[in-house]
C-alpha cells in the first residue's frame, strides 16, 4: 500500500520520496526498483526511494541531531551503541522514525511516505518521542523529541492503517487505534480495508443447486468467505475497501493495480 | 527422555498459529500425546483449544491426548531471571526500567523465552510430541536467532568491555558510568538512564554462565526440531519464506517441508478454461463462469508460485486447502489437517 500511495502521488506530479523502515526488500519489489539504500535513490521521475538503515541513521542522528562531536564512532564504539540502541526503551525508534522526518524538514519533498513496521509494533513507533520525553527530563534528546512530536502532529502528517477482513488483523487494528488514541502526539488513523472478496450476483441456495464441480466450489469458496467476511468488513464502514486481486502475479503488479484502485477511491 | 518437537515457523498473517494447533490435533488424534504451545492465537482458535490457555500446559477438553499452553513473555522472563540470577539480582532486575522495557519489547526476549519453554517442555518427559508455533517477532525468523543473540548479548566481548573485563561489583558502578563509550551514550540517553542501563548491564553479567549453557541446549533442539515453514501464494509471504531459507540456513537449520497456507485445487486452472455445463439459467451460468475465471486464475497463479520455491530451493511441499471458515473445535482442526496434501508426510 505505501508503494501504491507513493505511485499515486508521483503520478499526479508530486516529487515523492518512499521510505522503508523494516522490510526495505517488499518496498522495493513493490515499486519495481533495485533494493534501496540509505539515502534517497530515483526510481523513476518524481519518485525516490530510501530504506532506514539502523546505524547510519544512529549516526546521523548523533551527528545532525544532538551535535555530537565524537561521534565519528570506531567499529566497536558503534556496535556498542547499538546494542544501547535495541535495548533502550523508545531509542531504537525514535532512531528509525527519525530518519524520515529529518527528510521532510529538508524540504526537498511534496511527499514522504513511510512504509512502517507492522500494525502491533507502530503505536511503540509513534510515540517513542512522549517515551523519551518522559523518560529524559532536560536536555538535547528532550528538545529532538519534541521536534520530532511537533513534526507528527503538526496536521501535515497523516496515519493510514491497512487492515484485511479477517478476525486477528481487525482486532490489532482496532487495538492499535485505541492506543494511539491514549496519546495527543501523534495523527489520528485513516483505515483502509484491503483484500476484501467482492460480492457475485449467486445466493447459497443457487451455489447449492449447481452440478458438482470445480464451478461450484469455487461459486460456494466465494460466497462463503464473503459471508464470513462481512462481520469484519462491517467494523470499518466507512473506510475504502479494496478488491483482493485474483491472479496477480509479482508485487509490481499488485501495487500498480492498488495504485489505479485507490485514485479511483480518493478521487 | 526427549520428545520429539515440530517447530512451525513463518511470517505474519499466513495461518501459522492454526496449522500448529491442527498438526497437534491429529497427531493426538493418531494416538500420541501431544502438547502445542501457541503464541497469541484467535478468538476462534483459543475457544477451540480451550479458553483457559496459559503458560502451563492443560489438556483440551474433549481430546484425550492434546495438551495447549500459550507462551507468556513477561512470566517467562521472570522465571528465566529468577533461575539464573542471585536471589538479589533478580529483584533488583525485575524493577529496573530497562529489564522491563527489554522484557516487553526486544524482539529477540520474547523469541528466546519461548525457546526456554520449548526445551522445557521437551525435557520433561510428560509429551510424545510437542508443536511449537513462534513468536511473530522478526518475521517469525527471531525464534530461530534469539539463542544465539542471547549469548551474545549477555556473554559477548561487548558486555564485557562495557564493564570491564572482572565480573564487577556494584561498587564499580559509577566507575563504569565514567567509560567512555558510556560518556557517549549519556549524550544520547541522558544521566539518570544511564545509571539504569549500567546497572542493568552489571546485574546481566552475573547471569552468563547459566544462561549461556541454556541458550545453547535451546539451539541444539531447534536444530533437532522438524521445521515447517508456512507460508501463502501471495507475494509478501512468498518473499519472506525465500528469506528464511538464507537465515535458517546460517544457524544450521534445514526446514522439512514448506506448508501452503489457504490454497486453491491445481485443476481449477483448467476447469476455467472450459465451458461451464450444467447450468440452464443463462444469467447464472454467466457469473458462475465469471467467478471459475477469476479463481482459475488465482489457483493458477499459486500453483507457479508454490512450483518455483520447489525448485529453487528443493524442498517438499505441502498444501492447506482455502477454508472459508477458520476452524473452531478440535475436530474441525483435525479434519483441516485430514484435507492437506502432503502434511502426513512432513509431521510423519
Amino acid at each position: 500500500m505505501t508503494a501504491a500511495i507513493a505511485m499515486l502521488a508521483a503520478r499526479s506530479g508530486r516529487r515523492v520520496l518512499a521510505i522503508a523502515l523494516t522490510d526495505r526488500l517488499g518496498l522495493a519489489a513493490h515499486l519495481r526498483a533495485e533494493p534501496p539504500e540509505y539515502e534517497p535513490a530515483r526510481v523513476r521521475d518524481g519518485l525516490y526511494l530510501s530504506a532506514v538503515d539502523r546505524s547510519r541513521a544512529l549516526d546521523e542522528y548523533l551527528k545532525l541531531q544532538l551535535r555530537v562531536p565524537q561521534a565519528a564512532p570506531t567499529k566497536q564504539l558503534s556496535r556498542a551503541l547499538n546494542v544501547l540502541v535495541d535495548t533502550a526503551p523508545g531509542v531504537r525508534e525514535i532512531v528509525s522514525i527519525g530518519k524520515p522526518i529529518y527528510e521532510v524538514w529538508k524540504d526537498e519533498w511534496d511527499l514522504v511516505v513511510v512504509d512502517a513496521p507492522p500494525t502491533g509494533q507502530i503505536a511503540s513507533y509513534l510515540r517513542a518521542p512522549e517515551t523519551i520525553r518522559d523518560l529524559v527530563p532536560a536536555g538535547a534528546v528532550q528538545s529532538q523529541a519534541q521536534k520530532l512530536t511537533a513534526t507528527l502532529t503538526s496536521g501535515d502528517t497523516g496515519l493510514v492503517l491497512v487492515t484485511t477482513p479477517g478476525e486477528l488483523p481487525v482486532l490489532e487494528t482496532l487495538d492499535t487505534i485505541r492506543r494511539l488514541a491514549r496519546s495527543a502526539a501523534v495523527p489520528g488513523p485513516d483505515v483502509i480495508v484491503n483484500r476484501v472478496i467482492v460480492p457475485i450476483d449467486l445466493d447459497a441456495a443457487t451455489v447449492d443447486g449447481l452440478p458438482p464441480g470445480p464451478a461450484r466450489d469455487a461459486a460456494a469458496l466465494h460466497t462463503q468467505l464473503v459471508a464470513g467476511q462481512r462481520e469484519w468488513t462491517g467494523t470499518f464502514p466507512d473506510a475504502p475497501h479494496l478488491p483482493f486481486l485474483f491472479g496477480l502475479i509479482t508485487p509490481g503488479e499488485v501495487a500498480a493495480r492498488l495504485s489505479d484502485l485507490l485514485e479511483e477511491v480518493w478521487s | 527422555m526427549i520428545a520429539p518437537s515440530i517447530v512451525v515457523a513463518g511470517a505474519g498473517g499466513v495461518g501459522k498459529t492454526t496449522i500448529s494447533a491442527a498438526v497437534a490435533a491429529a497427531l493426538a488424534r493418531d494416538g500420541r500425546k501431544a502438547l502445542v504451545m501457541t503464541v497469541d492465537p484467535a478468538l476462534r482458535l483459543a475457544d477451540a483449544l480451550g479458553v483457559e490457555l496459559t503458560s502451563d500446559p492443560e489438556p483440551v477438553a474433549g481430546s484425550p491426548h492434546l495438551w495447549a499452553a500459550m507462551l507468556d513473555v513477561t512470566t517467562s522472563w521472570e522465571a528465566i531471571v529468577h533461575r539464573y540470577a542471585a536471589p538479589d539480582v533478580a529483584d533488583r532486575l525485575l524493577v529496573n526500567p530497562f529489564f522491563r522495557a527489554i522484557a516487553d519489547r526486544f524482539p529477540a526476549a520474547q523469541a528466546y523465552a519461548g525457546g526456554e519453554q520449548m526445551a522445557e517442555f521437551i525435557e520433561s518427559g510428560m509429551w510424545d510430541v510437542v508443536v511449537v508455533d513462534t513468536p511473530p517477532a522478526g518475521g517469525g525468523i527471531d525464534f530461530f536467532l534469539a539463542p544465539g543473540q542471547v549469548r551474545e548479548l549477555i556473554g559477548g566481548k561487548l558486555l564485557m568491555w562495557l564493564t570491564g573485563a572482572r565480573l564487577p561489583g556494584r561498587r564499580m558502578l559509577y566507575r563504569i558510568t565514567a567509560r567512555p563509550m558510556l560518556k557517549l551514550a549519556d549524550a544520547v540517553l541522558g544521566g539518570p538512564l544511564l545509571e539504569d542501563v549500567a546497572e542493568f548491564l552489571l546485574d546481566l553479567r552475573t547471569m552468563h554462565d547459566g544462561l549461556s549453557v541454556r541458550a545453547q541446549t535451546i539451539q541444539r533442539h531447534l536444530a533437532r526440531a522438524d521445521t515447517l515453514i508456512v507460508t501463502t501464494a501471495d507475494p509478501t509471504p512468498a518473499q519472506e519464506t525465500a528469506r528464511f531459507f538464507a537465515t535458517l540456513e546460517e544457524v544450521d537449520v534445514r526446514p522439512k517441508a514448506v506448508v501452503f497456507n489457504r490454497a486453491l485445487p491445481a485443476e481449477w486452472a483448467a476447469a476455467a478454461r472450459r465451458p461451464v455445463r450444467g447450468i440452464d439459467d443463462a444469467a447464472v451460468r454467466g457469473f458462475v463462469r465469471e467467478n471459475l475465471k477469476r479463481w482459475g486464475a488465482e489457483a493458477r497463479r499459486q500453483a507457479d508460485a508454490r512450483e518455483e520455491l520447489a525448485t529453487r530451493h528443493d524442498v517438499p511441499l505441502a498444501t492447506v486447502p482455502w477454508m472459508a471458515e477458520a476452524p473452531d473445535t478440535v475436530a474441525e482442526l483435525v479434519a483441516l489437517f485430514d484435507a492437506a496434501h502432503g502434511l502426513t508426510e512432513a509431521v510423519g
